[in-house]
């Protein structure tokens, strides 16, 4: 169902008042998904370890200025980031205005709260630009709503905190930025057997969202670790993955 | 896979607990001699034991009839340790967590007859397509293919 986001076409620009673009960079998980979800123990995870998908869409445009990381249930996730896309539409019709980050996400915290305990499985980010400025909040399933200026959500999330923490700052350059969380992304492919396939790195600025790049991991790992010609492996036949 | 006077085995290298990968460079094919490798998947911890018990049993009958185990001799000895029925197949046998897919790659990739490079080729290719479906297989593969000696390759493959 695609949202009708052609009334946001004639709002007056919000005042970008500072000067400082904070570039928020989504952390985006890797596009691939598992059917059997680690964290949820219903009669799908006997499906083992087969990846039925390495190019799933795991950013979610909630509207032109708001985006939502998927992890944990695709098909949670993606139904209620949109029934989220439907609840801010109709938030702007009712009052004539945008609504805010910090808004969009308690709508998603109070709707997964009343499902507690009823099996759901999200974990995900809402990242947005409204009048206040760039907004990041993480929200799950269990209700948990936090605000913050970088988090990584998923099974491959402890792997990709080792590389934000260590490379984060606050007053960064986007370019860093981006480069910085597609490194995270690789990592935590790397060690991660539930992660895997394509790096989309998103910037979301006062304008709006930006798709900055897409790497499949598998490329950017040789990109990273080039091997070194050897030659020994002068003879192989390189065998292209798959 | 094997052929009239060659045969290739094959192994992803990847060591892992549930979703965590540990190590990339996990040998899984052991050599028990010259003409003879064995393939081992599953817990590595016995993985190593049976390795090591095979070679045992093995050293003491060369002692004994001081020459090497024939191939079908010593699939029942393993399948003797393992207490289950030997598959003695004419093309190919798979194992591990991928080997629904393996065997699907195998059966469209295998034809009888090949060449050892177009062995080599097909058993690389039917394994890295089936790793790439598998979340806990991967990571690179090894390749050893006997045509008169032994060859042994490692694959790039995805990383992840």
């Amino acid at each position: 169902m695609k949202l009708d986001l052609s009334g946001l076409q004639s709002f007056p620009s919000i005042p970008g008042g500072a000067v400082d673009d904070l570039g928020e960079d989504l952390f985006a998980p890797p596009s691939f998904q598992l059917p059997a979800c680690s964290d949820v123990p219903d009669s799908r995870a006997s499906m083992g370890g087969y990846i039925s998908s390495q190019s799933v869409k795991k950013i979610i445009e909630i509207n032109p200025y708001m985006l939502g990381t998927m992890a944990g249930g695709a098909a949670d996730c993606q139904f209620w980031h949109r029934n989220l896309g439907i609840k801010c539409r109709l938030h702007e019709l009712a009052n004539k205005r945008r609504i805010s980050v910090t808004g969009a996400s308690k709508l998603l915290a109070n709707i997964l709260y009343s499902y507690r305990g009823m099996g759901l499985s999200v974990g995900t980010m809402i990242a947005g630009w409204d009048e206040k400025g760039p907004g990041l909040y993480y929200v799950d399933s269990e209700g948990g709503r936090l605000k913050g200026t970088r988090f990584s959500v998923g099974s491959g999330s402890p792997y990709a905190y080792g590389v934000l923490d260590s490379g984060y700052r606050f007053d960064m350059p986007v370019e860093e930025a981006a480069e910085l969380a597609r490194r995270a992304i690789y990592h935590a492919t790397f060690r991660d057997g539930a992660s895997g396939g394509v790096a989309s790195v998103y910037h979301v600025g006062p304008d709006g969202w930006k798709k900055l790049s897409g790497d499949d991991v598998g490329e950017l790992h040789y990109k990273y670790y080039p091997v070194a010609p050897t030659p020994v492996e002068q003879e192989m036949t390189d065998a292209p993955a798959a | 896979m094997v052929r009239k006077t060659c045969f290739a085995i094959a192994s992803d290298r990847r060591l892992g607990v549930n979703l965590q990968t540990i190590a990339t460079d996990f040998e899984r094919i052991f050599k028990i001699h010259d003409k003879l490798y064995i393939g081992l998947s599953g817990l590595a911890t016995d993985v190593h034991t049976l390795y090591q018990r095979l070679i045992f049993r093995h050293k003491l009958y060369q002692l004994r009839e001081e020459r090497d185990m024939k191939p079908r001799t010593f699939a029942s000895l393993v399948s003797a340790l393992l207490y289950e029925k030997r598959e003695l197949a004419k093309d190919f046998v798979v194992s591990g967590t991928a080997s629904e897919s393996l065997y699907g790659a195998c059966e469209s990739m295998y034809k009888p007859n090949m060449e050892p490079e177009e062995l080599f080729e097909t058993i690389s290719q039917a394994l890295l397509s089936s790793v790439d479906r598998d979340c806990l297989s991967g990571w690179g593969g090894h390749v050893l293919v006997t045509p008169t000696e032994v060859q042994e390759r490692t694959l790039k493959g995805r990383m992840d």
